[in-house]
């Protein structure tokens, strides 16, 4: 049997394919069917006006396309051999919005798209997660938007600002500035103790252990309570292999291959097409299925994401959670909440961090326009994980761009013997409703996936 | 019970950054909107309704909210396996009032720019002569990349209540877009005497002289009604990109395009000679006070 379902509210839309075979997903295939062009868009531009044209990539993670952007060309500089100064001040503004912004996304993420899927597997009524009514859905929306406040206050406004360039940040906050997006970052911690987990946020960030998981209260206890009861701690598992790109934010960079750790080398990664269409023509063979390509890591499908992030990182309470549950949709959601705790802490460390007597900017040497050649790759880690741009500039212009998801590495095609990261962990689903939540815990962007 | 008007809110080729940006809106007037209007159908936040089985039904609709630009091109982009055009097509004979919401909607606005698929338009251009004529307002174009939520609500309460809104030569709410975006800038008086910014991330400065600020030519409220209800891009620092004005996005953006030293455009409906004329005057003066830095800490 096959069946075939259009799914929504995951930024976006995605075609789900399954093949069936006793009542199990024996196959299945994830269809991003739009596409926009951002990378023929951008060829041919004013390096500079990169710094307007990625960050509208996408509505909810603008920030880390354009972060990623002024990394990528601030290495544009180096790798001409042009020195390029980014004050410290800089740098951390630019560490707090791509937090901010990240905050935002998981929260909405958990009671938007997630909860509405994992609560109407219950028998119980769960009114409160009502989408549009409930009043945690309008209490989520809330506090998202109250949290926003922050990033406009260094960015001007969100979604959508520009405010980062190669060289530092436009803004210059003053210290009423920064005690105010510490204010807003005080009302998330509150909501993360009253809604979200029910526990103090030291108490919650010195857990290290699956057992403080009946510590938790509230919202996170209301998700743990049905995941087990409808065995989310043991569906969605896929390669259990990690990766992280990018040093920032207080995460770190390196891959897990079951028990193997390892540094990232760069020149390991690479994108495929056997699956994807192409732009160019106007009839695709009958193989390709998705306007996502397929990217790998020495040649292996790896997870990229929070629970990439956390287990990279060795965050104790998600690592003994999964060493009990491995990458099931209860171990990937539980990531994704876990780090709201740890940027919230982040950020006021960063506030408390910016001195701001320095510079918010060093005027680069040269501009961009001036550069005859270089190519370069600025990393970043976004909401759905590691975001890559390589950018090659020539005669003062952008000659190629090309952007690297984080949503294509997790939902990007694969084949019936070698499936994608999504892909695998949704083959065993024994229904419609539990593939459609595995594939939304992966936080399915499809703006970002095709871009 | 009162009965409240339906809303349907579709999308097309778009980033979703207006969805997100109404969701941003001060939260007692997103609340307030969801309690007056009936949200029947959002890609990103309903869950009981389908748009093809709204389509199909007799349901009919009072406020076509449209985010993103339109296409019939199905090899780049389908909709639930119908091309964006076909579904609005087929939505705006069931609606009322016609919003688009966003410069994608209004005009393509980036997505237009994405020239392998040449049928790339916005909501007014893809419709033909004759659902245009038959509808009963002309087509509301909230331009913005992203739009303001405030913008959006306060157009949906004005027809709510008027049943009509005035409009511009862009079919832009005029009370919205009549003034501009460097009406309410906190940088104003450095644009009076005008005073340059050293380079970017400085309080002190107009940026309207390098760093190409199109404050002085484009129409928005955005120093009137404050992004995120605390701020705006150019009281921050970064310059107006004109993301509500038609042209949106341009060459160089980021950078002001000069003729001997003068910026080559100046400030919409200004005569160059008036312009020249006080911007010599307005040199020659060195006033201290703008030259420098707004706050001096004295440790």
């Amino acid at each position: 049997m096959k069946t075939v379902d259009i799914v929504e509210r995951i930024e976006g839309e995605a075609r789900l394919r399954l093949e069936w075979k006793n009542g199990i997903v024996h196959d299945s295939k994830i269809e991003f069917l739009n596409f926009r062009g951002f990378e023929y868009i951008l060829e041919g531009k004013p390096p500079l006006d990169a710094l307007v044209y990625t960050p509208r990539v996408c509505g909810i993670c603008g920030q880390a396309h354009l972060l990623a952007t002024v990394n990528a060309l601030e290495n544009i500089y180096r790798n001409a051999n042009i020195d390029i100064e980014v004050p410290l001040k800089a740098k951390l503004i630019r560490e707090l919005g791509l937090a901010i912004e990240t905050l935002d996304s998981h929260i909405k993420w958990f009671y938007l798209f997630i909860m509405p899927d994992v609560t109407s597997l219950s028998n119980k009524e769960y009114k409160e997660y009502e989408p549009i009514k409930g009043r945690k859905w309008l209490g989520a929306t809330k506090t998202a938007s109250d949290i926003m406040r922050a990033l406009a206050i260094i960015g001007g406004q969100w979604p959508h600002t520009s405010y980062m360039v190669p060289g530092g940040v436009m803004c210059d906050p003053t210290l009423i500035d920064l005690a105010t997006i510490e204010n807003y970052i005080d009302q998330g911690i509150a909501f993360f103790e009253n809604n979200l987990s029910g526990v103090d946020m030291c108490d919650y960030l010195q857990f290290n252990s699956i057992d403080d998981l009946d510590k938790l209260s509230e919202d996170l206890k209301d998700f743990k309570d049905i995941s087990f009861e409808y065995g989310l701690n043991n569906t969605g598992k896929s390669y259990n292999r990690f990766f992280v790109l990018a040093d920032i934010l207080g995460f770190k960079s390196g891959r897990i291959k079951q028990v193997n750790s390892g540094k990232v080398n760069m020149v390991k990664i690479k994108e495929y097409t056997e699956f994807s269409f192409d732009a160019n023509v106007k009839k695709q063979s009958s193989k390709k299925y998705s306007w996502a390509k397929t990217v790998k890591y020495d040649e292996l499908f790896f997870e990229t994401g929070p629970m990439a992030r956390a287990m990279v990182g060795g965050r104790k309470f998600i690592k003994s959670i999964h060493k009990e549950y491995e990458d099931s949709v209860f171990t990937r959601v539980m990531s994704r909440m876990d780090e709201i705790a740890f940027l919230l802490d982040k950020c006021k460390k960063i506030i408390k961090n910016i001195d701001i007597s320095e510079s918010s900017y060093i005027e680069p040497k040269i501009k961009l326009k001036d550069i005859s050649y270089s190519k370069a790759t600025g990393v970043v880690e976004a909401a759905r994980g590691s975001l890559m741009h390589e950018v090659e500039i020539e005669n003062g212009k952008i000659k190629s761009y090309n952007l690297i998801t984080p949503t294509v590495w997790n939902l990007g095609p694969g084949s019936k013997i070698d499936p994608g990261v999504a892909q695998k962990a949704i083959i065993g689903s024994t229904s419609l409703n539990e593939a459609k939540i595995i594939l939304r815990s992966f936080d399915v962007c499809s703006v970002c996936t095709t871009h | 019970m009162r009965i409240k008007p339906k809303v349907l809110w579709f999308q097309g080729i778009t980033c979703n950054g207006n969805t997100h940006s109404l969701l941003c809106a001060n939260p007692s007037r997103l609340e307030l909107f969801l309690n007056s209007f009936d949200l029947i159908y959002h890609p990103s936040l309903t869950t009981h309704t389908n748009l093809l089985d709204i389509i199909d039904s007799e349901e009919k609709i009072d406020f076509l909210l449209i985010e993103g630009a339109i296409s019939n091109n199905t090899n780049f982009f389908s909709i639930s396996n119908h091309s964006v055009k076909d579904l609005l097509s087929k939505l705006v004979l069931k609606s009322t009032y016609i919003i688009a919401v966003g410069s994608c909607a209004s005009y393509g606005g980036v997505h237009a720019k994405f020239t392998l698929n040449d049928d790339i338009t916005g909501v007014q251009n893809s419709l033909d002569k004759k659902s245009l004529s038959k509808l009963k307002h002309k087509v509301v174009n909230l331009t913005g990349c992203p739009v303001h939520p405030e913008w959006i609500l306060q157009t949906l309460f004005i027809l709510k209540s008027k049943g009509t809104i005035h409009l511009d030569e862009e079919h832009r709410p005029i009370e919205l877009y009549s003034t501009l975006t460097h009406h309410g800038c906190i940088r104003n008086e450095y644009f009076e005497w005008k005073v340059e910014p050293e380079h970017f991330g400085t309080k002190e400065g107009c940026l309207f002289y390098s760093q190409g600020c199109r404050g002085p030519m484009t129409k928005s409220s955005c120093n009137k009604i404050l992004w995120n209800g605390v701020n705006s891009k150019t009281r921050v620092g970064m310059p107006c990109i004109g993301c509500t004005e038609t042209d949106f996005p341009r060459l160089n953006m980021l950078e002001t395009n000069k003729n001997i030293g003068i910026p080559a455009e100046v400030p919409l409906g200004i005569s160059k000679r008036a312009y020249l004329t006080i911007t010599g005057v307005a040199k020659t003066f060195n006033i201290n006070r703008l030259e420098e830095k707004l706050i001096k800490y004295d440790d």
